[in-house]
């Protein structure tokens, strides 16, 4: 309280000259930041879409014999008669770096180009599966934090068994494959229980176990940073400071320990983000839901380049934003990091 | 943050509810009962393995779902006879180079456009230029032309008798689609809901889940075959894409889903006894078959092959991972289901490892190594098997190959087993001569035709890429195109199976088991059939009871 009422007399007329040229300086570092992040932001868009590109052409196989096969269900070899109307129609024949630099020019004006196997734009491809992706991401996320602050709170710090019962589930469950894992809770509470749908679907209830599956291994491995850090804040002498105002345990626990030691989940989580799409793939076959995991999978096998590099961008996009999500997280958790 | 949790279970709680409460609703999994009465309307929720790129196309899992959507010019009936659909007659020249079709009249295509002799005609021209290429496997090489006579006649020129013409017409690569919708629509609209004149129109596709079929109330052309006239009995299909096989069976037993397709081996019993309808198509063509590399490699030698064939007990490996419902296909040429199917051909090698032993001592890989592997001035007896995993080669079939390669071994041969993925495999790796010496794959087909396909000679003007014994082999290519040319069914017949049986004494190729088309339906739902072309779904008849 009293610290506002003291910014508040520096913004009353009198001091404000003496301030203006620190307060421009920190307008230009924010800008000449948020312009860093920017620039960076888009050097990791284009190498990811560079990458990918030439992963993509680089495979063996002739691409025009693998779009006319995939179409025709057959695996043989083909005349050039056959392949000559697709190689015009999607230019393979052009030099390497033609096509390359047709492609970068399509994405700079967002045009990631048409579906060799579904004739319709890519944006249309992956925009009509991604939503379904994004939400379950999201739930995993949200329910991997729930999980991890549960139980990090009931188990950090209690003493030397419960601690260690602790990290013994938090490593455990770290290193458990999506997979098979799904096909676990599928199978019990599915099929044998039958409290969720078979068949995942759009609706609310067949996202839980999906999300759960991806949720567990992630609350596991966050959970193991989280709770070295929150145990180490248990015996920092404010928290003392904090008992001795009479503050009870739960409170301390959740108010004052978790705020400090969330820090290094919360830079988790940005990676989180990524693990989360890349596991969907697993998850998504599992549980019959659509998304852009198994977009992903099929069109890896159709050798469907055009979509295989747009969803590369766009995870790396979402790689990104997530990152910087994570830094404004950050400052407000820990203000003194906005300060530096 | 208790608080986010506390909102967090309770959400949890009424999921849980919801679901409980759902699954109530939707045991409609038991049998019904003995005096249930016919309803109309409803939804069939139909569980596929796969998912295709377009509805209309040359895979089997297009010609599937565009039979729903697209009627057929002829149908094929439960005795292998072609009867009508778009077509009510047929007839050809007595020099077998002239087809003329006559058309129902009054049929409509679900744009409003007329079904003509010009639409069917630009039909033809339309897959042969490539809008279904498996439809041009089928009539290149014969096609020259297709026009109208009249608007309800239309005339089909050949450049060679191709009496079975008619017959490879019941596939359901060749639906008719409106030709206005072909020249105004673009190639993604009618990729995603092609315009025919079938029983059910595409309402929407939700990529990655399902696609919705709704019924076509002004539907008048049903195939002969069919069991009612008029539009079809329920309101729509959700043909949903489920690849996973448990999950597909998991999904059925729980109501959720009314039909499933490709059962699980391990699940066929179960669902019986459950009371689900089981239905079962062994599909004509080409079965799942081992088709040795003549060109290349050991196979050249015909004692080789023949080795490898009496050092497999193919019936017991089959029997064995099928559980009994995968058939055991001992001829390489085509299935049992396929006319003109030569039993002999099929009986030719029976498991007799000293038979084995002996074609291959004499032979001259008489020698073993310390691995009990044969070898040859040095070299072993090594023979690579490439497969597509997951494509063409389901898990069962995986489990048999593998069964395979250990059953070679016993005489001395060492077996590469390659899993390809799809990828690979459809960039044509491992199609050339030098890089394998064992094909294995299958190939759907009405008629023994299919031996033309995989046994015509290559040459370098028209090379035959199907071919993958590398076969050319005269007096093979002659029977079966003299087979191709004899319009009596019967006498044509005969033919085929010395082509058969040519084939298994030469051991350019032996079977393995047979593809099957498999379905489980509720016992809620009535008259769900397969087509007798290729074993896709039915549902124009189907009917819910009470």
């Amino acid at each position: 309280m009293t610290r506002t009422s003291s910014s508040s007399v520096i913004d009353s007329g009198s001091g404000t000259a003496v301030f203006e040229p620190e307060r421009r300086s920190r307008v230009g570092t924010r800008l000449r930041f948020i312009g860093g992040k920017l620039i960076g932001a888009a050097i990791v868009l284009f190498g990811a879409a560079t990458v990918a590109f030439f992963a993509q052409v680089s495979l063996p196989g002739d691409r025009a014999t693998v779009i006319l096969n995939i179409r025709a269900g057959q695996a043989i070899q083909r005349t050039p008669e056959e392949l000559q109307q697709i190689n015009e129609q999607y230019g393979l024949l052009h030099p390497l770096l033609v096509q390359y630099l047709d492609y970068m020019r399509g994405l700079v004006v967002g045009n990631l180009g048409i579906s060799y196997q579904q004739y319709k734009p890519v944006s249309a491809v992956i925009f009509e599966q991604i939503g379904p992706t994004i939400v379950l991401t999201l739930t995993a996320i949200a329910l991997s934090w729930v999980i991890l602050i549960v139980w990090v709170t009931l188990t950090a710090g209690r003493g030397p068994r419960v601690s260690a019962l602790g990290s013994v589930v938090d490593t455990t469950t770290a290193g458990l494959p999506a997979y098979w894992l799904g096909i676990i809770l599928l199978l019990v509470f599915s099929v044998g229980l039958g409290w969720f749908p078979v068949i995942g679907g759009t609706n609310p209830n067949g996202l839980f176990l999906p999300a759960v599956t991806l949720a567990i291994p992630l609350a596991g491995f966050m959970g193991q940073a989280t709770r070295t850090e929150f145990e180490r804040t248990l015996q920092q002498p404010f928290i003392i400071t904090a008992r001795m105002r009479g503050m009870g345990d739960w409170g301390i626990r959740l108010h004052h320990v978790l705020r400090h030691s969330s820090l290094a989940a919360v830079t988790l989580t940005g990676w989180a983000l990524g693990a989360t799409i890349s596991g969907a793939v697993i998850v998504e076959t599992v549980f019959t839901r659509a998304g852009i995991g198994k977009v992903l999978v099929s069109a890896v096998n159709a050798q469907d380049l055009p979509v295989v590099t747009g969803i590369v961008v766009l995870i790396a996009a979402l790689y990104v934003v997530a990152n910087l999500l994570v830094d404004v997280a950050y400052s407000l958790i820990d203000p003194r990091l906005a300060k530096s | 943050m208790s608080k986010k949790s506390r909102r967090n279970s309770t959400l949890i709680a009424s999921g849980l509810i919801a679901t409980f409460v759902l699954s109530a609703c939707a045991g409609n999994s038991a049998a019904p009962q003995a005096n249930a009465t016919k309803v109309d309307g409803g939804t069939i929720v139909y569980g596929h393995q796969q998912e295709p790129a377009c509805v209309f196309g040359g895979w089997i899992e297009q010609a599937y779902l565009s039979s729903n959507v697209l009627d057929g010019l002829v149908s094929l009936d439960s005795d292998h006879k072609v009867v009508p659909w778009l077509a009510d007659s047929w007839s050809v020249s007595s020099d077998q180079l002239t087809w003329t079709l006559g058309l129902k009249s009054g049929v409509k295509f679900t744009d409003g456009t007329p079904l003509t002799a010009g639409v069917v005609a630009y039909n033809f021209d339309y897959w042969v230029g490539g809008g279904n290429s498996t439809a041009k496997v089928w009539l290149d090489g014969y096609y020259k032309s297709a026009t109208a006579i009249d608007d309800q006649t239309v005339q089909i020129t050949l450049s060679q008798p191709y009496p079975r013409l008619i017959d490879n017409l019941t596939q359901g690569y060749f639906g008719i689609q409106s030709q206005h919708a072909l020249e105004t629509r673009t190639k993604e609209e009618n990729c995603e809901a092609p315009i025919g004149s079938g029983a059910f129109v595409v309402k929407t596709w939700n990529r990655g889940t399902d696609i919705i079929l709704d019924r076509n109330k002004d539907y008048t052309s049903p195939p002969a075959n069919a069991k009612h006239t008029g539009p079809a009995y329920v309101d729509s299909i959700d043909w949903k894409f489920i690849a996973d096989p448990t999950t597909r069976s998991a999904s059925l037993t729980s109501g959720e889903t009314n039909v499933i397709y490709d059962v699980p081996a391990i699940d066929w019993k179960k669902l019986g006894d459950a009371g689900f309808q089981l239905e079962k198509y062994v599909t004509p063509g080409r079965p799942q078959q081992l088709t040795f590399n003549t060109q290349q490699g050991p196979f050249v030698d015909e004692q080789v092959r023949q080795a490898f064939a009496y050092s497999l007990d193919r019936k017991t490996l089959v029997d064995t991972i099928g559980q009994g419902v995968i058939p055991f296909e001992g001829n390489g040429g085509v299935s049992k289901a396929t006319p003109g199917y030569s039993q002999k051909a099929a009986d030719t090698y029976t498991f007799d490892l000293d038979k084995a032993n002996s074609l291959l001592d004499a032979a001259g890989w008489s020698a073993k190594n310390s691995d009990g592997y044969r070898e040859k001035d040095g070299t072993v007896l090594e023979v690579v098997l490439p497969y597509g995993a997951g494509s063409i080669i389901n898990a069962d079939g995986a489990s048999i190959l593998q069964g395979v390669q250990e059953q070679a071994k016993s005489a001395g041969f060492k077996v590469k087993l390659i899993p390809v993925p799809q990828s690979e495999l459809f960039s044509g790796a491992y199609s050339a001569p030098d890089q394998k010496d064992i094909s294995v794959g299958y190939w759907t087909a009405v008629t023994s035709g299919i031996l033309w396909i995989n046994y015509r000679p290559s040459t370098a003007d028209n090379p035959n890429y199907s071919n993958d014994a590398f076969v050319s082999d005269q007096t093979l290519a002659d029977l079966i195109t003299k087979a191709n040319g004899i319009s009596d069914v019967d006498a044509q017949n005969a033919v085929y199976e010395q082509a058969q049986e040519y084939i298994a004494d030469h051991a350019l190729s032996i079977g393995l088991y047979d593809r099957l088309s498999s379905l489980a339906v509720s016992p809620s739902l009535k008259d769900v059939w397969q087509e007798n072309a290729q074993g896709g779904p039915i549902f124009y008849d189907a009917y819910f009871v009470k």
